[in-house]
């Protein structure tokens, strides 16, 4: 990996190019390693400064773990947050990949298959305050408030158009030849789709659901808008938390680290096509 | 063979429209409705149960346009974006430029320095109060010990600089990425050329690097911008909006009026206005993306 441009460089250039991206690292790293630190606390160590280092400088202990696990409302949560984006993510892969399919394939009468993707573009970027007052009127009228129902429909309109665009990106990369040749054997339109257009578009599938994964479970505005108790996602308990226990090392520590280490862990694994995806496929990497 | 292509022809185009449609149906029923019904309810007082309770015509568009705390929601959150989006990118940007250039150990930086990317807000403002907080926050402590005291969570330019602080840290990783995988789609002999030519390595990076990776990074920019105007789970997680009202971003003081103050109409008029303004951003936005998808 070490090119021209690293060797030739003179070595007052390199250390600062190693320090500065060290000092990324530790910047990065830090608010991790504060909520680890946190979580393994007591109460009354929290207090205590200078108290940094486990097991040095303190004894690690797991009382807020069990008292957070041992909540069942914190259980609820969790469940919440991982039904809804498993059942969003479904639904979404469902109606969007096979868009995506044909917007990326075929041309279309009136409008252009590229102006189609633009117009569900458009509902991506735009601000979801805008719809705030419908969304929670509509689901007030049907009965929807603090359902899971009601969370799926709201995150599967968000993340449609999404995976629409990125799926279409993906879908062209696949090439006409192969879906002729299986043309010529005689398999049908959806034959080609399934059996063929979707194997090799797996890695971007796969990347495409992490992230409407990813925004399910960290979506804040309509979840404590739309949710209460029943259906609470983890940012609702959070934002509840926040409010009841006020500032509270321990509860923060240990709600942080549940509620960032799903999408977080996952994401080390999708690393191929996260840039493409998070850019609509404007980024070919 | 012409009746076979006709019998082909005619399967594709029920074949592609059965694709596209539920997706398209879908799309109309719940965003398209949706904003033509909060035009509608910006134009009345809407209360639940009882539904429209009273037609008020430009009434909630004149309140709020006479109203400071409005502009004031509107003017931090102008802030916000004009001072978090140029860091991100300078310094996503240029520790892209670094890892691609091949720092020692470079292929492992990438997933931690790009792990905050999928961090959850709610969850990094909670903890950003215990990282600010004058009774033993990280950083306040460490600032502490230097001899510098601001009073991060109780003063509304301390929290919106702590917000806008915790806001890199998540974002700067998404500038990053785009920067990486656009820096390492261009060859290396093209550097290793430019190199060659070059008196110092600042030439590359302005001459070579950043004019290529340019087109990208005006998506990033413009998406970052976009996601900026809608922030609202970090800010909101780490000052509650305080003290007072002064640390409410726009979609945090919209987030109030409707669900808290359950004042509909006046919340629709605030969504409605608000897309005529940032409109002006997904203009651009758009400009660019019918460039960069084909």
């Amino acid at each position: 990996m070490e090119n021209l441009l690293w060797r030739n460089s003179k070595w007052a250039s390199k250390l600062v190019v190693m320090v500065i991206v060290c000092l990324a690292l530790c910047w990065v790293a830090i608010p991790f390693l504060w909520a680890i630190v946190n979580s393994i606390k007591s109460h009354t160590d929290v207090f205590k400064s200078g108290a940094i280092i486990p097991f040095l400088q303190f004894t690690p202990t797991l009382d807020s773990w069990k008292e957070v696990l041992g909540d069942p409302q914190s259980l609820n949560c969790l469940f919440s947050s991982t039904l809804v984006g498993v059942g969003t993510t479904v639904l979404v892969l469902l109606i969007g990949t096979p868009a995506a399919y044909s917007l990326a394939r075929f041309e279309f009468k009136r409008m252009k298959s590229k102006d189609i993707t633009l117009w569900f573009l458009s509902q991506r970027v735009m601000p979801p305050v805008v719809v705030l007052s419908p969304f929670y009127i509509l689901l007030a009228e049907v009965g929807l408030i603090d359902t899971w129902t009601g969370l799926i429909l709201l995150y599967s309109t968000f993340n449609l158009a999404f995976c629409v665009v990125i799926m279409r990106d993906i879908f062209r990369d696949v090439s006409k030849e192969v879906e002729e040749a299986a043309r010529m054997e005689g398999a049908s339109l959806w034959q080609i789709f399934w059996m063929i257009a979707l194997p090799l578009s797996l890695d971007g599938l796969i990347v495409t659901a992490f992230i409407v994964f990813a925004f399910c479970w960290n979506e804040a505005l309509f979840a404590s808008a739309v949710t209460s108790q029943h259906a609470a996602t983890m940012p609702t308990l959070i934002l509840a938390s926040r409010s009841t226990r006020g500032v509270d090392f321990n509860s923060a520590g240990v709600n942080t680290i549940l509620a960032i280490a799903p999408p977080v862990i996952l994401s080390f694994f999708v690393q191929r096509y996260l840039a493409r995806g998070l850019s609509f496929g404007a980024v070919k990497g | 063979m012409e009746v076979n292509e006709l019998v082909q022809s005619k399967a594709e185009r029920g074949f592609k429209y059965a694709l596209l449609a539920p997706a398209v149906i879908w799309i109309v029923a719940l965003t398209f409705f949706p904003i033509l019904a909060a035009i509608r309810f910006s134009f009345a007082n809407y209360a639940l149960g009882e539904g429209i309770t009273a037609w008020v015509g430009f009434d909630n568009y004149a309140r709020l346009l006479t109203d400071g705390s409005f502009w004031y929601a509107l003017f931090i959150t102008l802030i916000f974006v004009l001072v978090t989006v140029p860091i991100e990118v300078c310094v996503g940007f240029v520790l892209a430029w670094m890892i691609t250039i091949g720092v020692p150990g470079n292929k492992y930086f990438r997933p931690i320095l790009t792990a905050p990317l999928f961090t959850m807000e709610v969850a990094i403002g909670y903890l950003g109060v215990t990282l600010f907080t004058d009774q033993g926050g990280l950083y306040s402590t460490i600032l502490g010990a230097l001899g510098i005291h601001i009073d991060w969570l109780s003063t509304a330019s301390g929290g919106l600089t702590a917000a806008m602080i915790l806001d890199i840290w998540i974002w700067t990783p998404f500038v990053f990425l785009m920067s990486l995988a656009t820096l390492s789609a261009i060859p290396n002999e093209i550097f290793d050329a430019a190199m060659l030519e070059a008196s110092s390595h600042w030439q590359v990076f302005r001459h070579v690097a950043i004019p290529l990776a340019w087109p990208v990074l005006t998506i990033a920019i413009l998406l970052r911008v976009l996601e900026g105007f809608k922030a609202f789970g970090l800010p909101y997680a780490l000052t509650s909006g305080g003290p007072g009202t002064s640390t409410q971003l726009f979609s945090v003081m919209a987030d109030l009026t409707t669900i808290q103050f359950t004042d509909f109409g006046r919340g629709s008029a605030m969504g409605i206005l608000y897309l005529i303004m940032v409109s002006i951003v997904i203009t651009f936005f758009f400009k660019q993306m019918r460039k960069r998808i084909n």
